[in-house]
């Protein structure tokens, strides 16, 4: 009798793990609003009637800390736990050897456009579906600017500092209207060091710490003087007058005084939190800040008094550095034919209308958004900014492009600290580069 | 019936003995391995030996030593801080631990906090516009420094490593303290020995032996530290606040290059291996 119990109870739990293996396992961003709209366009896939029950989509989350890294160590060691799994356009080239390109149906060019279509794509192939795009704003208090744009003795003032610590003759212009020279001015203006009678204790706050995607925030200012990670024939030209101008902004910025004194271990949060505080005028920031910082119930002290534009301009334009998160292929996936399924589904415009009321940031097509535009106007102007000035660094999707950001982080706030001149910091890089983009 | 006792024994210690095989032995080998390779994540299953270039790239890398300096002047620091720290607080206290023996654990607690977490509640507290120590400082003094600026990091590091792993000396040496006999610090006494020559003269001398086992492991863990200086500064500005186990982890996880990680890690054991053995060495010619 014991035996026949344990015999059925036995093949219950087989027939449970094959039903757990058939079903499509997605490894997703956690806890963020990635992570709840990724919740609610799986719920709607899964109530779909055609949609069968070992295809039906499993949400597997861990959290942040080392994702990446997690993420390499399991899709290197060849695990099968998950079908699909995120994927970033930074790190497509170190994971393509472990995941397998995929065919999205003609109609996804019209969901997303090519330019967002092609944050997934490595060596010509696609290799996901691109659910959230990231992007910068320079954040502005607009009680503050309005003041400096209508005050006389603000401008007079502002005209003195332009004069005295950028040697050139400045006037206060709107925020969408900024050059470089404009934001260093403003920052100037607003900080208590430079300038007593600011009502705010410092004019910017910059994200200097040693990590990647501080770099990737600076970016936009090297771009814009026309910088570049390599030329057509794969040489790096980081060694440039560009990327000398937008070192030594930040620098400048920072020895003024005019960024906090730990910007050298700033990050997101960090940044947001002295933003948030009400004693800081500008700050050039990821896009996903947006909503938080303009919201009064979440940060008193400036919700409601946020502006967003696009990066100030260089000698080559307005850029903005883009990349996208996406959802790819496991080479090791259980159920590739559900996953495949999954995908498609994804890239239509019922999906992502769904995603995007779920909180994601998709970038879609002015006529897939349209539905949900009323409730994420945000998405709007990512959607334009994308097309307008966004930007990917050649090389920076290939497999050593991880690795080219961490050195860059390294060498680049080594020279902001002090620790290194420009020169120094810049051929180290250079040279670093070389190896890392040869491979 | 001696060997039966050597059989029981070996029977007894036979699954210690396979547990350690499996758990260390093996990974072992595989490092050992991987040491002497080119292997990154896309060959991690095809490694390609290429004799000790490992081993001479960690070596002749400039960030390696100034990781392994930060490293060791980090590990001296805080062991001597904690160890000081820890006697101070073992004898303060001893009166008050005597008779109420519970605040010992109460003294445990920020050992129990995990240190990454302790990295990121640092993070909130020195923060210039949310943390309670700028707050005060801004308050009464109309400035905050920078706590975790290229210029302090090392301190505040250092602050933060001692802090937390304090009551571990404490606790060790307490007991140390509390186990030398009260007769022999009566009979002391009787003989005219003061506060400070009971000290000097029974206690610490008693206490050696203990002390130096602290201030080993103290070292051991600090030297190796990843947890909170990671989540506190990274590798720092530069690479300023890079310790030797954040060099293994970015070499390995950030630039791919297995080999050269595990290689610098052999490196680490060594030279781990080679104070253990100078400090037993010690011991025996002290018993």
């Amino acid at each position: 009798m014991r035996s026949s119990r344990l015999f059925a109870a036995l093949t219950a739990l087989l027939l449970t793990s094959a039903a757990a293996q058939a079903e499509v396992t997605v490894l997703g961003w956690p806890g963020g609003p990635e992570e709840t709209a990724l919740r609610d366009a799986a719920n709607l896939y899964n109530s779909k009637a055609d949609v069968a029950d070992e295809d039906k989509v499993e949400l597997i989350f861990f959290n942040r800390d080392g994702f990446w890294d997690k993420l390499q160590t399991d899709l290197a060691a060849g695990g099968g736990e998950f079908d699909l799994n995120l994927l970033a356009t930074y790190a497509i080239g170190r994971y393509a050897p472990f995941m397998e390109p995929v065919e999205l149906p003609d109609s996804a060019v019209e969901v997303f456009g090519e330019k967002v279509l092609a944050t997934m794509q490595f060596e010509g192939q696609q290799y996901g579906v691109p659910t959230d795009l990231s992007l910068h704003f320079m954040y502005y208090r607009t009680d503050l600017i309005d003041q400096l744009l209508s005050d006389a003795d603000w401008q007079a003032r502002y005209a003195e500092i332009a004069q005295k610590k950028l040697g050139k003759a400045l006037k206060p212009k709107p925020p969408a209207e900024w050059t470089w020279d404009d934001y260093q001015a403003t920052a100037l203006f607003f900080t208590k060091a430079v300038n007593p009678d600011s009502p705010v204790r410092y004019g910017t706050v910059l994200q200097m710490k040693n990590l990647l995607f501080n770099m990737m925030v600076w970016h936009s200012t090297a771009r814009s003087q026309g910088g570049d990670w390599m030329d057509a024939e794969g040489n790096i030209t980081v060694d440039s007058p560009a990327y000398r101008k937008g070192l030594e902004l930040y620098k400048e910025l920072y020895d003024a005084g005019a960024s906090p004194k730990d910007s050298l271990s700033y990050e997101f949060a960090e940044a947001n939190a002295a933003f948030g505080s009400g004693q800081v005028a500008t700050m050039l920031q990821w896009n996903a800040a947006a909503a938080d910082l303009n919201d009064p119930e979440k940060t008193p002290a400036v919700g409601g008094k946020v502006g967003t534009v696009p990066p100030p301009a260089g000698e080559a334009g307005r850029f903005t550095h883009i990349h996208g998160l996406g959802l790819g292929l496991n080479k090791s996936a259980q159920n590739k034919a559900g996953a495949l399924k999954f995908l498609e589904w994804l890239a239509t415009p019922e999906a992502m209308q769904a995603y995007a009321a779920g909180g994601g940031t998709p970038a879609l097509s002015p006529d897939v958004l349209a539905p949900v535009a009323a409730q994420r106007p945000d998405l709007t102007q990512l959607g334009d900014y994308a097309g307008q000035y966004g930007f990917v660094m050649t090389g920076a999707t290939s497999a050593g492009a991880l690795s080219t950001y961490e050195l860059q982080a390294e060498q680049f706030t080594g020279y902001w600290a002090g620790q290194k001149s420009l020169d120094e910091a810049l051929a180290a890089t250079a040279q670093g580069m070389a190896d890392l983009l040869k491979k | 019936m001696q060997s039966q006792h050597l059989r029981d024994g070996r029977i007894l210690l036979a699954p210690l003995t396979i547990f350690l095989l499996a758990m260390l032995g093996l990974p072992l080998v595989v490092d050992l391995i991987y040491s002497v390779s080119r292997v990154e994540f896309r060959t991690i299953l095809s490694p390609e030996f290429v004799g000790l270039a490992n081993y001479a790239s960690a070596l002749s890398s400039e960030n390696y030593w100034q990781a392994a300096w930060f490293s060791l002047r980090f590990g001296l620091v805080c062991a001597v801080a904690q160890l000081l720290l820890g006697l101070f607080l073992a004898i303060f206290l001893a009166p008050l631990i005597d008779r109420r023996p519970w605040l010992l654990a109460f003294l445990m607690l920020p050992m129990m906090v995990a240190p990454a977490l302790v990295g990121l509640m640092y993070r909130l507290i020195l923060h210039e516009f949310v943390g309670v120590v700028p707050w005060f400082m801004f308050t009464y003094f109309g400035d905050s420094p920078s706590f975790l600026g290229p210029d302090n990091a090392f301190r505040t590091l250092v602050v933060v490593e001692v802090l937390q792993w304090t009551p571990f000396a404490l606790l060790i040496l307490y007991s140390a303290y509390a186990a030398i006999p009260k007769d022999v610090r009566e009979a002391a006494s009787i003989d005219g020995a003061g506060p400070w020559q009971r000290l000097w003269r029974i206690d610490l001398p008693l206490m050696t032996p203990v002390l130096g086992a602290t201030f080993f492991i103290r070292f051991i863990d600090s030297f190796r530290v990843f947890d909170n200086v990671y989540t506190l500064t990274g590798a720092g500005a530069g690479g300023a606040t890079t310790t030797m186990s954040i060099w293994v982890y970015e070499a390995f996880f950030k630039s791919g290059d297995i080999g050269r990680a595990v290689a610098a890690s052999m490196l680490l054991l060594v030279a781990a291996w080679a104070v253990l053995a100078i400090v037993h060495r010690l011991s025996e010619r002290r018993a």
